[in-house]
Formats: structure tokens, C-alpha cells, sequence
């Protein structure tokens, strides 16, 4: 309907040409950039190719999503995971091509834990028949699988769960049971109503021998369970299972709920492939490494912090495109009166909020490439049967899924709350982002629970160094050696942080070696207890992710062929994302020995002149990411700048509040104008 | 889905039971819970409370249990069934406005009636004049008026002076034109105007004879009374789904032209004389913003309840919930230990614990503070002070009482609701993966709350004022003037004290750790003020120090109440819940302290050496010693379970049964069974969850 406010125009100077300007006045080599920050498996141009097939499709239309009921969202994310499918099918796409489908949809499918967890599990621990006879029922979407460890009462804590699965030599088969309430499993993704099959983690009970009675607990073990009949999608006989209800976000998954009454499975339901039950027997044969059970947790871990810093980069790239456009009160030191109203991002307590994050979003880039590079590496010596690095992989990646995961979460709302008031609206793009993102910190282990695995790591490896007897077992044990005999005697000058990067690096060694050395005293000099360390334990997690992400940031632009403005821009950013992150520590830093008081005084001014030296490009380094508007979905992040004609047309013409004319006059029963009443009791009917 | 097997039913939680866990907890202590409750809420809020929740209990309109489930429109819409449900039940009874306040809070969700009751009433009321009160405040409060007030815009938030809205006087007719000359003139964010109200208080920039003489208010009738149509030339409507308070109409309102009458701009403190054409100056333009500073002071006694909620969920939940086996637990003790006994979990809510209760008695301070200067300026405006410069943003000499308040509104607002937020997230975290549930409760309470962090003032924009406030302060106590209220005082200390230094016992006397705090702020005040009048640095640049220094100052402020308040005679509580009190007042001062610990330092109000011992030894005794208590520490915030709506927060500690209950019974969606191959064109192959709601 057209009506006067379709001439109206923002006030200038309009978002367009203040983006215009803004990408006018920077070097950065947006593409360049774009190119390497994006070419792992060829992300961008895979971007480049699914965008077109998914934005043109109408289903995918995110504007009026965020008004439906959670049965409405589950709906519209179950048809919209079908039509995803079929278009894979459709156009041949292989497995990256469908996560970047996924991806760009944004919306969380039913079907995640089906082509995430499921498939790998089953492909990682099944023995090979297994992998014969599930693995193309699985890739054809007819076994629907879902992956059923936490329980009710139990989460990180694998050993903990309740469920039992019970030999039963007579039969040989598995029983399955649930003991008590807590022993539901609960939270477990695709499986409330998506799933017709599950993984299911269980304590192994066997009796000691075939006609012994007494059981013998094995630990946890997985059990590939069918849950629902194929035809009636109706639970099987002796199993209860539904979904968990609403949540924060995830709004279109089905995270579920499953209980068992002594429900039996056969002998071939037990992935075999590291440990097993003999049928004749009844003789339990042990997997070589217990650690390979978490395989699969890990490899998740990796992905998340690739994860993150795309999530990062949206909501920066959000924060900076609007806090450029958006103007608010005058500068106080000119002298004009009229002069027009300051960007936001000019403002240093608005640039101290986003721009470290900006930078901490390319950090976190050097350190998932090395991570996937570490991993892809790991898994193949396991492959070969070699678990010798797990240790170093598993450590590592705990920590720095628990520090990026958090980074990335906080960043959202604190670059949500820079952007003022609109932030508030579903239509910034920022709302469902951090709904959906806010499960990352305690999903796969809570990050403060599993800073322990870090921390326990570090401490043995300390422990060993100071021992000191014949080789190290790992770099870490060695470095933690050096630094024994060096740093930690103070016989090295203290690191200048001002005058060169590669000592901010070893500044940030230095503290996290020290770190780890003050906990291995606490607790094994003067034994402590394990529980009255846990702060400090999380410090030592941090202070070695840390310490990873700076290496990494650094290694990374070095090692880089950029051209010299990238490189100019990227070094700028590696030290605003190094010195701020001291500046937050600096007691830790100073107490290390590892900077001197005098630089540490000096780094908020030199963070005050970093931030200067970026905010001209902040627009172009946002822009190098290359988040496409319809991944964005912001009215105030938007490429072209047109925020206040996107927000507006969003509230006014895609709204489906605006079609209701309400009674609100509380002395008259109907709600709805002109319905003649009744209204109350339709609603009532509801409640 | 069938009904819930025999077999489900008889199950329980393994372990210690929830309820047999926390009635253990309770033993452990000796804190006297009414007796605090009492102490915190009088007695006579607490009955006023058991009374108004027996009767909105047993409203069906008032039911929880789909809230969680339902989209925004079906949520909007029982928003305004409960609204209407609330006023007929406040005639019913004769309910005061403080009776119904007590209902919103148990209701615990903004409704369409928010900003008619909670700024249009308030607004007409202060700023109409006795013709004005007879034409709009009296169908007002019979609700055949509904109204909102409509301030911020499209383009324009915290920055009143940028508005874009006009409102031009016509001599001929006498008459005002509101008019909205660009898109981001739109009227945006104002509740109760996307769909419910007929009224708005329009904020707009009066212009006379062609001069701009700054915003004002105009009252503007927007909908026609009977068919609740936009009137003619008039755009408005709901601004769309948010992060959080979406059972609440925020809209946008654009003027095409509009011409209203002249007793439409309310005329208490100024108006344009329609003979002459002149415009009346106003008489004291500062108590325009009274309101303001009014809502402030709200929001700070609030953030400690708004807080509160999450630390008791948060609490109860640790206390019920058992990971991992202690470490160096005997073996005789099986199990898994209760979470509320890890260190990294009793530094994350204990701190916060105490920090309900620091917010909690700052508020009650400042609304006394507040009444007392509203005494004060009645009188004086009486007496014709017009000297006054205009607006909130320019505070006056030092030594005002107003500029006092002003300033120490804007920087606890700041800190309390930035506080409160965070402290929401950090307590949904805390609980794990069942926080983020919407069962917890926290999630959907947090995000209705966010916004406090933004509107009233953005809580980085506001701590300017505090600065401004601060560094005129010290100019006064440089040129040498005498101390005349708090603020001037323990800078002029400080200024006699800093060059032979402070040597305050902070781990000792609890008075000097509030003087600590007092120290820590007016050095960063004295440094700020010479980085900007002897080094002359641009505004613009100091900005993150001012933010740091607003800080300090309420934090200083906080501390101080805190302190006071146990101070005073306060026979009502026992020697026990005194002394347990006073460990919180440490806790909160000295956790805060060691957070902020480089600033300290720098002030020299410590010594490392002290930090380093608050925080091995005083904060970790501290959280030994307040661990027993928490529990009942948090059944002293008196939340009734309706009230709370959260599964993990349960009184009776039934966490387990309560989220299966809610999961299983409670939720539409497992009344659907669903096709999952994609080569299927059917989505829900049976829906009966219509069938569910009308069973409930």
C-alpha cells in the first residue's frame, strides 16, 4: 500500500556515501585479503557458487522468521533442511559444498547432528561391516542418526552417565536401560523428533564370565540404536523419546530426550572397532588407547574454532559498517555548533569495544588454520595406529575451543550492545546470532570444566621438566625445560614489547610458562588440593591458548606472500590484538618477569594509537571477510550502507504484527478489534 | 505422542534427591531468612506481595506454562488479554499503583500498558498544567486515553538535541504542525505505541517564527478512539520482533503534516504565548528531566532484584547439581561432587551473591536521595530561579545538590544495569548446558532485561555526564573552595592527603576500604582533569578514562552504601546475619577491588603485596566462609517459584522432575509426529498439539 512515507529519505549524509567515503580512504587490498583469509577448500568461491542457488530460493527468506512459534520453527527449519538436500542432489553438490549451503541458510537444521556426529562416529568407530552396512543407509538419509551422550543429570562428565547397556550372554544381546529420571538422555540434537536412529553412549555392564552373575562395569561405550519405526516415524516399543523444548536459540533443532526400558539391541549394535565383546565369550577385549573414544569430540572441537572466527568477523563487520553510518552528538572540543553529529566509530569508548575484536577475529584465523593442519596431521598418524600426539592435539584443543568459543560469544553481544539501541532488534542481524552462538561455550564440555584437560596436561609436562629425566616426551616438555633453565632463572633480558613483535611473542611464552610453574608449586610442591586451584587452573588454559593464538598470528603473517599493504595492515592488527590482550593480563605479565613495568604503563596509549592507525580501514577490513548480506540479515550492517530504509521497510512492510488492529481498551473483552469477543477464551484454550 | 508410560513415571533422579539436597544446604546455616527478607522488603512489601500473588495465581490469563512456546503474535496478543486482566483485577480490588508495580514484577514481563502507565501518566501529570491535566491526565487514567511517550528516533537515540520531529507554530491559527521531514525522523523503540496506544507524547523541535528553541513535548492523538485507526496522515506501527521484550509493542510513528492545537504542548515549565507569539522561557528547565533522573534511580534499586533472580536459579541449581568426582575426594565418598563446591564456581556467584545486595541498598540510598532533593527543588522553584542553563547534559557548580544527584544517577545506572546484565549471562553460564534452556529461566529474563542496558542514556554515552560532573567538582576544590557535599569532600582529602599518601587496611578495617575506594576515584579523577586542562587533550580522546572513572566512582558509591547501611543502627537483624553480611560487604569491596587491582595500585591506595593477599587469602576465606549460607542468602530475595518460572531454580530443588515434566507434558512440539526423508514433500504427518492446548 503506498502511503507518505514512501518518499521519505534519511537524513544526510545518507549510509552510501558514507561507506563510499570510507572504503575510498583505505589501502587495504580487500580482495588480496579476501583470497587469503578464505581459501581453505576453497571457501569463497564454494561461497560464490551456493550463494545464488539459496538466496533465490523463497523458502530461505529470513525477514519474518523471527515471529514464529517454536513449532513453526522447527517446521520451517525441517523443510528448509529437505530442500537443501534436494538441491545437493539436485546440483551434485559434494559434502563442503552442502555445509556452505548450510551455512549461508544460517539456520540451524534438524539434520546437523545427522552429517556432523552420526556420520563420523559410525565412520571413526564402527569395524569395517559395520561401515559397509551403515554407512550407505546414513549418506542416503534413511538411517537418521543422532548422537546420545549427555543425560540429564551428567554433561561433560562422560564417565558419570547413567544408561546401561547389560550383556546378556543368553540371548547375546544388549539390554539397554534407564535407572532413574537423570539417567535421560537429554540435549541430544536431531533426536526429539528428527532421528529414526541414534548412537547411544551407555555404561557397558558384562558379567565376569558366561554363567556369573556378577557384572563387571566397562566405562562408556557407543551402541548404534534404531529408535523410531521406519514407516510411522513413531518411537520403537520400550523407548520414550521427545524434544526438550525451547531454548535461548536453536529454535529449528529438536534437541531431545530418550529414555529406555530394558530395551535389547544385538550384538552388532556395539561399534567394534576399538573395543568389543566377544559373543561366545562374553570376553571384553580393550581399545589400545582409551583417549580414541574422544576422536570424534575432538575433530568437533577443531571445527567450532574455525567456526568462530567467522561468527567473529559477523558481528564486527556488523559493528563497524553501523557505528560508521550512525552519528551521535557533536565533537565537544569544535568549535561549530552546527557541525554535523560524530560516527559512532570515532568515538574511542565505541573503538576500544570493536576494534580489538576486529583484530581478535584474525587471530583467531591463524590459529584454526593451524589447528586443522594439526588435526588432519594427527589423524593420520592415528590411522596408522600412532596416538602419540593425541595428548598434545586433546590439551590443546580444550583449551582453545573453551578461550575462542568464549571470544567469539562475548563478541557478539558486546559489538550488539556498541551498535545502541537497534542492536536490540531481531532485524540488526545480531539477535539470532548470539541466541544461536550462546550454546558454543558449554556445548562439547563446558569451557570452565574443560580447562582442566589443558591445565592437567600442563601441569604433568611441568611436572616432567622439572624432573628432567631422559628425553622430553612432546615440544612442550621441551620448551617447558628451556624455559626451566633460562627465563625462569631470570637469566634472559625482559622481552621488549614496544620495539618488536617477536618478543611479544615470547613475553606471552614467558607468562604462560610461569603460570604453569606457579600451579605445578601450588599442587605438587605444596599439595594443594585439586578444587582450591580450579581459578588458577583456568588462568594456566588461558594463558597457554593465549599464548597459542599470539604465535600463530604472528607465524601466520610472517609466513605470508602478501603484498606489503596487507602485510602493513595485518601486522597493525597483530599487535593491537597482542597488547590488548596484556594490557588485560598485566599483572600476570609483570609478575612473569615477562615485560617491564614501564611498557606495561605505556600499552593503553599504545592501544589508543593502534586503534588510530586502524579505524581509516576498519570499513575495507571488514569487508575482506566477505560476509554476503544474506548470511549478515542486518538492516545496520548491510554492504551498500542502506540501513535506515532497510530497518524502516523491515518494521513497516514485513511485519505481521502491523495486519492486527488490537481493542486496548481493558474495560472490553475483545482483543482483536471488531472480532465481537471470545477472544480470552480462544486464548485461554492455549495456555 | 501416547501419554507417559507407567515406567517413566515411576522413575526418579538418581542420587541425592534435589529437595533432600538443598534442605541439607539449609541446615548448614543459621541466617534467619524471613528476618533478612523482612530487613530487604519490610514487612508490610512482603505481605503485599503473598497477597497480589494469591490472586494472579489463580487468573488462568496468568498461566507461564506456553509462554516459552508461543510465536510473537500469539505472544503479544496474551500480553494485552493479561494487560486488560490487570486493570480490571486493580478496580476489583482497589489496587494502589505501587499494589500493581508488585503484579508487573510478578508477571515478570513488559506488557502494552507499560509506557501509558510508566511514562504518559508520569509525563502529563509533571509537565501539564492544570487546563492540561483536566483535558488529557483525567481520560488518561480512566484508560480511554491509552498513551506512550515518543522521544527517541530512527536516526537518534541518547541525543535529544538531535532530533528531527518538528512541531511549528502557525500564528494565523494558532496552531502546531508536527511533521517529519526524513525517514529517520520516524518516531522508533516507542512502547506501547506500535499497536496499543491512541495517545503519544510526542518529543519534537519546536520552531517559532523560523527559530529552532530545542525539543519539546506535545501531547498528539495518533488513533481514532472507536475503530483504533491511524488518523489521517499519521504512520504508525509496531517496529517488529527483538532480541527480548516481545510482548511488548515498540513502534514508529511518522507526521505527514499534522496540525494540533495549541493547549497540545504541556505548558508547566514553557509555552508560546499565543498573543505575542513569544516563547515563555521555562522556569527551571532542569526538573523537565526530573523524570529522567526518577526512572535512573528505578533502574538502580531494580538491578539488584533483576540480579538476584539469576543468582538464586544459578545457586539453587549448583547446590543440585553434581559433576565429576572430587579429585582428592576419600574414597569412602562417593559420588559426584555438588558443583556449588568448586572454587571456579563459588568466584563466578558468590561475588555476584554479594553484589545483589551492595545494588540492592545503593538503590534504597539514592531513591532517599531522591526525595529529598525533589522536597528541595519545589521549594526553590517556587521561589523563580531562572538562571538554570537547559538540559541534563550541562551539569551546574559543584557544590549543587542537583548536579550531585544527577551525576551519581548517571554513573549507578551505568554500573547497575551493566552489572546486572552481565551478571545474568555469567549465572546462565554458570549453569552449564541446561542454562541454556529456556526452562532455566534466565535466558528469556535476561533478554527483556538487555535493553536497560542501552535506553535511559547508553551506558558508555552516560559516564561523560559523570566525567563532566566530576572534573568541574575538581576545578571548585583546586580554586579552593570548600567541600559541600560528598563528592568535593574526599576530593579535597585527597588533594591535602596525596603527597604523603594513603595507608589504607583494607584487609583490616572496613572503612578504610571504603576510603580506598574513595582515594582510587578522586585520583583518577585529578589525572583525567590534568590530561584535559593542563595537557589538553581532546574530548574525544579521553573517553575510554572518563568511562574508568565513572566506574570508579559508582563503585565507590556502591561501596559506601553498602558500608553505611550496616553501619546504622540495625537492631533488625541478628548478630549472626550481621556478621554474614558484613563478609559480603568484604567480598563484594575486595573482589571488586582485585579486579580493578591496577588501578589501585596506581593510586597507591595499595600495596601489591595487599592485593596479592586479597586475593589468595581474603577472597578465597570469604567464599569458604559465605559458601553454607548461600542458600538461604538467596531465599532472603523472597522469589516466589510462579515468579522465577524456572525449572532449576525450584525452591523444593525438584530440578529433574520439573524439567522432564516441562519437556515431556509441557511442549507442543512432541504432539507432532514429523516425516524426515527428503524426498517426502510432508513436513508434520500428525499435529496434535492444538489437542494439547486445549487439554491444559
Amino acid at each position: 500500500m503506498p502511503d507518505f512515507a514512501d518518499k521519505l529519505k534519511p537524513a544526510s549524509p545518507d549510509g552510501p556515501s558514507i561507506l563510499a567515503k570510507e572504503r575510498s580512504q583505505s589501502d587495504v587490498p580487500v580482495d588480496e585479503l579476501a583470497q587469503h583469509l578464505l581459501s581453505r577448500s576453497d571457501f569463497l568461491k564454494r561461497q560464490e557458487k551456493i550463494l545464488p542457488v539459496v538466496s533465490k530460493d523463497p523458502l530461505f527468506n529470513k525477514t519474518k522468521q523471527m515471529n514464529l512459534s517454536r513449532p513453526e520453527r522447527y517446521q520451517l527449519g525441517l523443510a528448509r533442511a529437505k530442500k537443501l538436500r534436494l538441491l545437493a542432489d539436485q546440483h551434485g553438490w559434494d559434502t563442503k559444498d552442502q555445509e556452505m549451503s548450510q551455512y549461508l541458510c544460517d539456520d540451524v537444521s534438524p539434520f546437523m547432528v545427522h552429517v556432523s556426529m552420526w556420520i563420523n562416529t559410525v565412520r571413526e568407530q564402527g569395524d569395517d561391516e559395520q561401515r559397509r552396512y551403515w554407512l550407505p543407509k546414513i549418506e542416503a538419509w534413511e538411517a537418521i542418526g543422532c548422537y546420545a551422550q549427555t543425560e540429564l543429570g551428567h554433561g561433560s562428565n562422560v564417565r558419570g552417565i547413567e544408561l546401561q547397556s547389560r550383556w546378556d550372554p543368553k540371548t547375546k544381546e544388549f539390554v539397554l536401560h534407564s535407572p532413574t529420571l537423570t539417567a535421560s538422555k537429554w540435549w541430544n540434537g536431531s533426536m526429539g523428533r528428527t532421528g529414526n536412529h541414534a548412537i547411544v553412549i551407555a555404561q557397558l555392564l558384562v558379567p565376569k564370565s558366561n554363567e556369573s552373575k556378577e557384572l563387571v562395569n566397562h566405562g562408556p561405550h557407543p551402541f548404534i540404536v534404531q529408535i523410531r519405526d521406519l514407516k510411522t516415524h513413531e518411537p520403537l516399543d520400550g523407548i520414550i523419546v521427545g524434544d526438550i523444548g525451547p531454548k535461548y536459540g536453536y529454535a529449528p533443532m529438536d534437541n531431545g530426550y530418550m529414555l529406555f526400558d530394558n530395551f535389547r539391541i544385538p550384538h552388532s549394535a556395539m561399534l567394534a572397532r576399538y573395543s568389543k565383546v566377544d559373543p561366545n565369550t562374553s570376553k571384553y577385549s580393550k581399545p589400545a588407547n582409551t583417549a580414541v573414544v574422544y576422536g570424534s569430540l575432538t575433530f568437533v572441537r577443531a571445527t567450532i574454532i574455525m567456526h568462530a572466527r567467522l561468527i567473529m568477523a559477523r558481528a564486527v563487520t556488523n559493528a563497524v559498517r553501523y557505528t560508521s553510518i550512525r552519528r551521535q552528538f557533536s565533537d565537544r572540543d569544535s568549535s561549530d555548533r552546527s557541525a554535523p553529529e560524530l560516527s559512532v566509530l570515532d568515538y574511542t569508548t565505541v573503538q576500544i569495544r570493536i576494534l580489538p575484536l576486529l583484530a581478535t577475529a584474525f587471530a583467531l584465523h591463524y590459529t584454526g588454520e593451524a589447528m586443522h593442519n594439526l588435526y588432519e596431521g594427527t589423524r593420520a598418524e592415528i590411522e596408522k595406529g600412532d596416538f602419540g600426539r593425541l595428548a598434545v592435539l586433546h590439551a590443546q584443543s580444550s583449551g582453545l575451543k573453551s578461550l575462542c568459543t568464549e571470544l567469539a560469544a562475548n563478541s557478539i553481544e558486546t559489538c550488539r550492545r556498541a551498535m545502541g539501541g537497534h542492536g536490540f532488534m531481531a532485524s540488526s542481524g545480531m539477535v539470532q546470532l548470539n541466541n544461536d552462538y550462546l550454546s558454543k561455550p558449554t556445548v562439547e564440555g563446558d569451557n570452565h570444566m574443560i580447562t582442566q584437560q589443558t591445565a592437567s596436561y600442563l601441569l604433568k609436562r611441568m611436572a616432567a621438566a622439572v624432573a628432567g629425566k631422559g628425553k622430553p616426551v612432546d615440544e612442550v616438555e621441551r620448551d617447558c625445560r628451556e624455559w626451566l633453565s633460562k627465563e625462569h632463572n631470570r637469566k634472559m633480558p625482559t622481552p621488549k614489547v614496544l620495539e618488536s613483535d617477536e618478543e611479544i611473542v615470547d613475553a606471552f611464552r614467558r607468562r604462560s610458562r610461569d603460570q604453569t610453574y606457579r600451579a605445578y608449586v601450588e599442587r605438587d610442591i605444596k599439595k594443594r588440593s585439586w578444587n582450591s586451584l580450579l581459578i588458577q587452573l583456568r588462568k594456566i588454559s588461558i594463558a597457554e591458548s593465549q599464548s597459542i593464538l599470539v604465535k600463530n598470528f604472528y607465524d601466520g603473517v610472517q609466513s605470508s606472500t602478501l603484498s606489503s599493504p596487507a602485510r602493513k595492515h595485518l601486522s597493525t592488527l597483530f599487535r593491537l590484538f597482542a597488547l590488548y590482550t596484556m594490557d588485560a593480563e598485566a599483572r600476570d605479565f609483570a609478575k612473569a618477569g615477562a615485560v617491564s613495568n614501564d611498557d606495561l604503563d605505556e600499552l593503553p596509549f599504545k592501544i589508543q594509537e593502534l586503534m588510530a592507525q586502524v579505524r581509516p580501514h576498519a570499513v575495507s577490513l571488514v569487508d575482506s571477510w566477505k560476509i554476503p548480506d544474506f548470511l549478515l540479515d542486518s538492516a545496520l550492517g548491510r554492504y551498500d550502507g542502506r540501513v535506515y530504509e532497510d530497518l524502516f521497510n523491515r518494521a513497516h512492510r514485513l511485519n505481521p504484527l502491523n495486519e492486527i488492529t488490537f481493542n486496548p481498551y481493558y474495560k472490553n473483552e475483545e482483543i482483536i478489534m471488531g472480532s465481537g469477543g471470545g477472544d480470552v477464551e480462544k486464548l485461554l484454550a492455549k495456555l | 505422542m501416547s501419554e507417559i508410560p507407567g515406567w517413566v513415571k515411576a522413575l526418579k533422579p538418581s542420587g541425592p534427591q534435589g529437595s533432600e539436597l538443598l534442605e541439607h544446604e539449609r541446615n548448614k546455616s543459621n541466617i534467619d531468612v524471613d528476618q533478612l527478607s523482612t530487613f530487604l522488603f519490610t514487612r508490610e512489601g512482603m505481605e503485599r506481595k503473598k497477597r497480589i500473588l494469591d490472586i494472579l495465581q489463580k487468573e488462568k490469563v496468568f498461566d507461564k506454562s506456553q509462554n516459552y512456546f508461543a510465536g510473537r503474535i500469539d505472544r503479544f496478543e496474551t500480553a494485552l488479554a493479561r494487560a486488560k486482566r490487570l486493570s480490571q483485577l486493580q478496580d476489583a480490588h482497589n489496587w494502589t499503583q505501587d499494589d500493581k508495580m508488585v503484579a508487573n514484577d510478578l508477571i515478570s514481563e513488559p506488557g502494552p500498558y507499560g509506557l501509558h502507565e510508566g511514562m504518559y501518566l508520569i509525563t502529563l501529570r509533571d509537565q501539564g498544567n492544570a487546563e492540561q491535566h483536566e483535558k488529557f491526565l483525567k481520560p488518561a487514567q480512566a484508560y480511554r486515553h491509552i498513551g506512550c511517550y515518543a522521544q527517541t528516533e530512527l536516526g537518534h537515540g541518547s541525543n535529544v538535541r538531535g532530533l528531527e520531529t518538528t512541531a511549528t507554530w502557525n500564528p494565523e491559527d494558532q496552531t502546531f504542525t508536527i511533521h517529519s521531514p526524513h525517514l529517520t525522523a520516524s518516531k522508533w523503540w516507542i512502547g506501547s505505541l506500535g499497536r496499543t496506544a491512541n495517545h503519544a507524547v510526542v518529543m519534537a523541535q519546536l520552531i517559532i517564527g523560523g527559530k529552532s528553541m530545542g525539543p519539546h513535548p506535545f501531547v498528539v492523538q495518533i488513533r481514532d478512539l472507536k475503530t483504533h485507526q491511524p488518523l489521517p496522515n499519521i504512520y504508525v506501527g509496531d517496529i517488529g520482533p527483538k532480541f527480548g521484550y516481545n510482548t511488548m509493542d515498540n513502534g514508529f510513528l511518522l507526521f505527514n503534516h499534522v496540525k494540533v492545537p495549541h493547549i497540545s504542548m504541556l505548558a508547566r515549565f514553557s509555552s508560546v504565548d499565543p498573543k505575542t507569539n513569544r516563547y515563555v522561557r521555562p522556569a527551571s528547565p532542569s526538573l523537565v528531566y526530573g523524570t529522567l533522573t526518577w526512572v535512573r534511580s528505578t533502574i538502580v534499586m531494580q538491578a539488584g532484584g533483576v540480579l538476584a533472580r539469576g543468582v538464586t536459579i544459578a545457586t539453587r541449581y549448583a547446590a543440585v547439581r553434581r559433576q565429576f568426582q572430587d579429585r582428592d575426594a576419600p574414597e569412602w565418598e562417593q559420588g559426584e561432587n555438588q558443583v556449588i563446591n568448586y572454587t571456579t564456581v563459588q568466584i563466578r556467584l558468590l561475588p555476584l551473591l554479594a553484589t545483589t545486595f551492595a545494588l540492592h541498598f545503593t538503590g534504597k540510598g539514592m531513591m532517599a536521595l531522591y526525595a529529598a532533593n525533589q522536597k528541595k527543588m519545589s521549594q526553590s522553584a517556587n521561589s523563580g530561579d531562572s538562571k538554570r542553563g537547559a538540559g541534563p547534559e550541562e551539569t551546574h557548580s559543584g557544590s549543587d545538590l542537583l548536579a550531585d544527584l544527577h551525576a551519581t544517577s548517571c554513573g549507578l545506572k551505568s554500573l547497575a544495569s551493566s552489572t546486572a546484565v552481565e551478571g545474568l549471562e555469567m549465572c546462565r553460564r554458570a549453569c552449564g548446558g541446561h542454562g541454556y534452556s529456556s526452562f532455566s529461566g534466565i535466558g528469556p529474563w535476561y533478554a527483556d532485561y538487555l535493553p536497560t542496558a542501552t535506553w535511559e542514556g547508553d551506558n558508555y554515552m552516560l559516564t561523560q555526564q559523570v566525567a563532566r560532573y566530576l572534573l568541574k567538582s575538581a576545578r571548585t576544590v583546586l580554586k579552593g573552595g570548600e567541600p559541600t557535599n560528598d563528592t568535593t569532600s574526599i576530593l579535597s582529602y585527597f588533594l591535602k592527603r596525596q603527597d604523603q599518601g594513603a595507608a589504607f587496611d583494607i584487609l583490616g578495617s572496613d572503612s578504610d576500604l571504603v576510603s580506598a575506594f574513595a582515594w582510587r576515584a578522586s585520583f583518577l579523577t585529578f589525572e583525567a582533569l590534568r590530561h584535559r586542562d593542563e595537557q589538553k587533550k581532546a574530548w574525544n580522546d579521553l573517553l575510554v578514562d572518563f568511562y574508568r572513572l565513572s566506574r570508579a566512582h559508582a563503585q565507590y558509591i556502591v561501596v559506601k552504601n553498602f558500608y553505611e547501611t550496616l553501619q546504622a543502627p540495625t537492631s533488625e537483624l541478628s548478630s549472626e546475619t550481621l556478621a554474614i553480611m558484613h563478609k559480603l560487604f568484604r567480598l563484594y569491596a575486595l573482589h571488586t577491588l582485585e579486579s580493578e587491582a591496577s588501578e589501585f595500585y596506581t593510586s597507591a591506595a595499595v600495596t601489591v603485596r595487599q592485593i596479592q593477599l586479597a586475593r589468595t587469602n581474603a577472597v578465597m576465606n570469604l567464599l569458604t566462609e559465605i559458601r553454607p549460607h548461600a542458600l538461604r542468602l538467596v531465599d532472603a530475595w523472597d522469589f516466589p517459584d510462579w515468579q522465577l518460572d524456572s525449572s532449576l531454580g525450584r525452591k523444593d530443588g525438584k530440578v529433574y522432575e520439573d524439567m522432564f515434566h516441562r519437556a515431556a507434558e509441557l511442549n507442543p512440539l512432541n504432539r507432532v509426529t514429523i516425516n524426515p526423508y527428503p524426498d517426502s514433500p510432508i513436513l508434520f504427518q500428525n499435529n496434535d498439539s492444538a489437542s494439547l492446548k486445549s487439554k491444559l
